[in-house]
């Protein structure tokens, strides 16, 4: 079975953004970047199914600026096989990602394709559920557990208040939740051998897909700063300003 | 116990209400992290301003009290313990941090500013306080200067005496001083900054500190290496730092990583253990290429120095990296480990490693001898854990009985018997092991000039005359 996975290059999580001073967007510049959070999960969990001989071969493919030829090598030497890097500078939208995926799908044809349940810059979400509207596949999003089977896949799902498993028919198009496993570290030989893997270049041209932005941000927001917590003398004024200020008792 | 007199005489300078004398503030404030002495306190202060610290010592010296110095209490050799009914001092009263000059880039804070708020200050103005160590977030830079800290970045930016511009002190006999004015160039005779940094309290009180800050740190890569034989370390760092900038240079030995996990509930990072592990740190070249890295590594793997390693990826990884050598103190703590914290010269290191090694294997058969440390400076803190059915007097007699071997050797190899937690009470019977007769002699002479009562302290890094 081939499993293809996307990943994405974002500002590192432990990074504290700013927004920029005209408020059109944060500011980017000189920070650290990693992959997106969930698609190393993504990876993991295709390395996994690879290393329990459930699959044959991984793909990963990331759409966007050639640094993200980085992220690819990171894939790589987490375990993925062969990378794709659908190259442009034109800012991406979810929709304009999967209709990337599929045009990629189409030519791999890859069983499984698994991605992250959201990017932690944007936070859109999206993006799974559109590929697999797309390809027409079935979707298992938020996934905190895959089972692979011959012809089908079982996936439990986070849902609200509890869990959910559905099953479905390969292939299909799995969406990574943050328990489905913890990401490895990557051992140094395997970042040397990563450097020889193939990496693959192509455009949205190439594809086919016309990736211009379809959404426009109007304002971006520093979030409402905390005030400054009080001190209460005793139990009851505490009781008293939970009951009257607070509104929680 | 005060006298009554002594007691109405303290409470005419500070208010009754920081003045405690309970049960349970006098254990808490008694003591630092070392849980070999049982905390006998007489009072703990906690004044808010050099005028209160001044009376106080004044009051100290008329009345024959003796003043113990309290930080955060973090220190690991005893020196914060009242243990002889002394005055508990403490700083927790007196953290505000003011005055940033921008253009010196210094800051000027009080002694009680715990080390990872003034970290804090120091990231809110795009700069850097390097001095970092796992107890960051409750020491204090008073503590800090009075043992002269050292930590996980001492490879790179030195110990807490390279960021000190200015102290303001009060000795013993409660005169108070401006050391060094936060200048950079000041030759105007003896510079008693430096004897106050690393007294340990015995001298007199660090009241104020002007702090130099610097640029941040360029982004770096994290490494976690699999080192199968100890002596081999000082050759993975010889081939890192002849090729990059290292920002830290670890150790752990496999042992301590199973405590660290099993307190974390972790799994450990290279699935096939090893007896070492080096934690590495080290700045990226502009372009955040990392081939000196894999270059680096090559070459130390195929020397034969290291096995294997992992390479954080993310920041998150970084610091999961980090934790597992960060943890072994507090994964530990409960096994009350009697802690030795020496160094000798880096280029001696394999030699003496070696040797201890054999000593350790030879002289405790049965107790569990953890290693790690800040071995990119020489330093080891070995860590004899308690056997959890020894009581705990019987276990410190069985490892001072091993520190005579241990110290020779320390000795022969011209090495630290104290490398940065400092003397304090524990290491102060072995501080002839580096120091020589004339040194300690020297040392009485300079506390009497500055404490000609001895209240400071007394007994602490100096035994009491007689
Ligand atoms: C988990 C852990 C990790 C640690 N890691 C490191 C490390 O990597 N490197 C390192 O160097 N140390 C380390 N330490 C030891 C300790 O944190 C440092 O020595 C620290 O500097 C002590 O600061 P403190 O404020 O807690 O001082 P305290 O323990 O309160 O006091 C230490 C000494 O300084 C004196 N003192 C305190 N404040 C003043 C003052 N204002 N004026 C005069 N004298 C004063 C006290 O009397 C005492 O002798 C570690 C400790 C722990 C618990
Ligand atoms: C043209 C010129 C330019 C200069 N530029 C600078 C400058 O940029 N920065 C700067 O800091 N200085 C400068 N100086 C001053 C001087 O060169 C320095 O102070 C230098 O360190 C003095 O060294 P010296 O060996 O000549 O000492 P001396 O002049 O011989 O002695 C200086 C002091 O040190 C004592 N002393 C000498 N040797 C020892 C010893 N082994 N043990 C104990 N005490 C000793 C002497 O008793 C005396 O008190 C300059 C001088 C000149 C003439």
């Amino acid at each position: 079975m081939k499993v293809l996975v996307a990943v994405k290059r974002v500002v590192d999580y432990n990074v504290k953004v700013r927004v920029k001073a005209d408020g059109s967007d944060v500011d980017v510049a000189n920070v650290k970047m990693s992959m997106n959070p969930f698609d190393e999960i993504a990876v993991e969990e295709a390395v996994r199914l690879k290393e329990a001989g459930k699959a044959t071969e991984i793909v990963v493919v990331s759409m966007g600026v050639k640094q993200c030829e980085e992220t690819l090598r990171t894939a790589l030497a987490m375990g993925a096989d062969r990378a794709i890097l659908v190259e442009t500078d034109t800012e991406l939208q979810p929709l304009a990602v999967a209709k990337l995926l599929k045009a990629v799908a189409d030519k791999e044809q890859p069983q499984l394709l698994i991605v992250g349940k959201q990017a932690i810059d944007d936070d859109a979400n999206q993006t799974g559920q559109m590929a697999a509207a797309l390809l027409g596949w079935a979707q298992g999003t938020f996934a905190s557990k895959v089972d692979v089977a011959a012809e089908t896949v079982d996936v439990t799902r986070e849902i609200d208040g509890g869990l959910e498993t559905v099953k479905l028919r390969l292939p299909a198009v799995v969406t990574a939740d943050l328990r489905l496993n913890e990401p490895r570290f990557i051992k140094l030989p395997n970042i040397m051998a990563a450097k020889k893997k193939p990496l693959e270049k192509t455009s949205p041209a190439d594809l086919g897909v016309d990736v211009t932005p379809r959404l426009k941000t109007l304002k971006v927001a520093e979030p409402a700063k905390r005030s400054a917590g009080i001190k209460v003398a005793n139990a009851a004024e505490l009781v008293a300003k939970l009951k009257n200020d607070a509104k929680v008792l | 116990m005060l006298t009554s007199p002594q007691l109405s005489a303290l409470q005419a300078i500070i208010p009754a209400e920081r003045i405690h004398c309970d049960a349970d503030s006098l254990d808490r404030y008694g003591q630092d992290w070392t849980r070999y002495t049982r905390p006998q306190a007489a009072a703990v202060v906690f004044p808010l301003s050099i005028e209160e610290v001044q009376a106080v010592v004044r009051w100290a010296n008329a009345q024959g009290v003796a003043i113990v110095p309290s930080g955060g209490r973090t220190g690991l050799s005893g020196g914060a313990v009242a243990a002889q009914g002394e005055v508990v001092l403490s700083f927790e009263r007196m953290n505000r941090i003011d005055q940033f000059d921008p253009l010196a880039r210094t800051v000027r804070c009080q002694a009680g500013v715990v080390t990872a708020a003034l970290q804090a200050f120091a990231q809110e103005q795009g700069l850097l306080y390097p001095v970092d160590f796992a107890s960051s977030g409750s020491s204090q830079i008073g503590g800090n200067i009075a043992t002269n800290a050292g930590g996980i970045r001492v490879v790179r930016y030195g110990m807490t005496r390279d960021w000190i511009a200015g102290l303001t002190v009060v000795t013993g006999s409660g005169e108070l001083l401006q050391c060094n004015l936060g200048l950079n160039k000041n030759n105007s005779g003896y510079d008693f900054r430096h004897l106050f940094i690393g007294s340990e309290g015995t001298l007199g009180l660090v009241v104020e500190a002007t702090v130099r800050l610097c640029d941040p740190a360029p982004p770096s890569a994290v490494l976690l290496l699999a080192v199968p034989q100890l002596p081999d370390i000082m050759a993975v760092f010889h081939a890192f730092r002849s090729r990059l900038t290292l920002q830290a240079f670890e150790f752990f030995s496999d042992q301590a990583l199973t405590h660290v996990l099993a307190a974390r509930q972790a799994q450990p990072p290279l699935a096939e253990r090893q007896p070492f592990y080096v934690l590495l740190e080290c700045e990226l070249p502009p372009s955040a290429d990392d081939a000196p890295v894999l270059q680096a590594f090559e070459h130390c793997l195929e020397q034969g120095w290291v096995v294997d390693g992992v390479l954080a990826q993310s920041q998150q990884q970084a610091r999961a990296l980090w934790r597992l050598r960060e943890g072994i103190s507090a994964a530990i703590t409960p096994r009350t480990p009697y802690k030795n914290d020496i160094a000798v010269v880096i280029s001696r290191l394999p030699d003496f490693v070696s040797w201890l090694q054999a000593l350790l294997a030879r002289d405790y058969p049965d107790f569990e001898v953890l290693w790690y440390g800040h071995i990119g400076d020489g330093n080891l803190h070995i860590n004899v854990l308690k056997p959890e059915s020894w009581e705990l007097e019987e276990f410190r007699h069985a490892c001072e009985a091993v520190n005579k071997q241990v110290f020779a050797l320390v000795a022969e190899f011209a090495g630290s018997m104290s490398a940065e937690h400092g003397v304090g009470l524990l290491k102060r019977d072995y501080l002839g092991v580096t120091r020589s007769a004339a040194d300690i002699a020297l040392m009485r002479g300079v506390k009497a000039v500055f404490d000609p009562n001895n209240i400071m302290n007394p007994g602490k890094l100096l035994r009491r005359a007689g």
